[in-house]
């Protein structure tokens, strides 16, 4: 049963954990168990809460591209001029430089050429001309698929999948694998969910080109030592 | 690039000024959401829905607060106001606290000096706790004691006066408490079947 001063007290319990420190509220605390279990109890909530505020969460990466596909659905960005020009230049770099820097690995010019193959075949097929979401998600399937088949298969070949080369570095890039390949499943969902949003397709297939990388920097490492 | 310049070429249409504005504040506002909502996909969707609202609205931004506290009113508001349309009703942030029967405050009980929280709770003792408050005393509760604003960052959020904020967070602080003292005794209470039943069972 609570006493008048514990009632006084919890009365001023709110001021006391602002930090307010009425001289009567301190020497009832000091001789009350209670009032010290209660005052004890809210510090411990706040570390608590401290503890938790601690632990940021971080969003799955392919929230930005669904926001910027509706922010471009509703006029709301646009790339200006010298964006655009970088990002040419990017895209370029990324493709082409990519593309010409390995055409002396002949594996992997075949699955550059198989992603250029799929690109070509992306934007000449339904993709060109929307008419359904079906016939959208079967066009970048369509596309994707052999590419996704042909990368799978050369992952497994005996010299790229080695694990016992510079274990270190081999073992970096078989992370960055894993990642890249967790990264082309979300892309596939976003794709699947918004099969006609260009932008999901294009970090589709700019998933499967890092994938493509990849995997020829570990064949590339796999030759040099066999 | 700057904060300050990224808002200034987002509000000409910048794509790359909208993505950095993203980056900086996405895990902030996500955590939020997140704690607010304790389901990742509604999470994201809300995350999503409160950076379409504040790209939406970015050209109206003249800075007169800062920028993060503008973001967080609009996230809060997007979080409160689906808990409204789950909960059926456009309740007002007063009608989603909970008040004492007799004199609007929190009940002014001790529970047992003997159970003491400290050493007892850990964040998932809490995070359940904090999903059974009511939606406005969880939003001063995450805002202030979990993701470190203060009062005045609040009132500013959630449109309210400092006081109410102090005393909302006091309010959600006191109930906690009773809840996880709730949930202490129950698992009491379990642990004590618990021992009765292997007692019979060996018998």
């Amino acid at each position: 049963m609570a006493s008048d001063d514990c009632k006084r007290f919890l009365n001023q319990l709110e001021s006391w954990t602002e930090g307010e420190r009425p001289a009567n509220a301190g020497a009832h605390l000091r001789s009350c168990v209670r009032c010290q279990s209660v005052v004890a109890d809210l510090s411990t909530i706040q570390a608590e809460g401290r503890t938790w505020g601690a632990q940021e969460a971080e969003p799955p990466e392919h929230l930005w591209s669904l926001l910027r596909a509706q922010l471009e659905e509703e006029g709301l960005i646009h790339a200006t001029e010298a964006d655009g020009k970088a990002e040419v230049v990017a895209a370029k770099q990324g493709w082409f430089g990519g593309f010409f820097a390995h055409i002396p690995r002949p594996v992997l010019a075949g699955a550059y050429l198989s992603a250029l193959v799929a690109v070509c075949v992306a934007l000449s097929g339904p993709l060109s001309k929307p008419t359904n979401e079906a016939q959208w998600l079967e066009g970048t399937e369509v596309a994707t698929s052999p590419l996704s088949a042909q990368l799978n298969s050369f992952e497994q070949d005996p010299i790229t999948s080695s694990r016992d080369l510079n274990p270190a570095v081999t073992a970096s890039l078989h992370e960055n694998l894993a990642v890249v390949d967790n990264y082309i499943a979300l892309c596939k969902k976003s794709v699947q969910e918004e099969p006609q949003n260009e932008i999901a397709r294009d970090y589709l297939y700019g998933a499967y080109q890092q994938k493509a990388d990849l995997l020829a920097q570990l064949h590339e490492r796999g030759e040099n030592v066999q | 690039m700057p904060e300050s310049e990224a808002i200034r070429l987002a509000q000409q249409g910048s794509a790359p000024a909208f993505e950095r504005l993203y980056r900086l504040h996405n895990r902030r506002v996500y955590s939020l959401c997140l704690r607010m909502v304790s389901n990742t996909a509604e999470a994201e969707d809300l995350t999503q829905e409160a950076f379409l609202q504040l790209f939406r609205k970015i050209a109206t931004f003249r800075g007169e607060s800062a920028f993060s506290t503008w973001l967080h009113r609009l996230a809060v508001n997007v979080v409160l106001m689906r808990l409204r349309k789950k909960g059926g009703n456009e309740a007002s942030l007063e009608e989603m606290t909970e008040p004492d029967e007799d004199s609007g405050g929190p009940r002014r009980d001790f529970g047992g000096p003997d159970l003491r929280l400290s050493g007892s709770i850990d964040r998932v003792n809490l995070q359940r706790a904090v999903e059974q408050l009511p939606p406005g005393y969880k939003s001063v509760f995450i805002l202030h004691d979990v993701q470190g604003y203060e009062h005045n960052e609040i009132a500013k959020i959630m449109e309210c006066s400092i006081g109410n904020s102090k005393s909302q967070l006091h309010k959600a602080r006191m109930r906690l408490r009773e809840l996880l003292h709730e949930a202490m005794r129950d698992k009491a209470r379990e642990d004590r079947k618990a021992a009765t039943d292997s007692r019979g069972g060996e018998d």
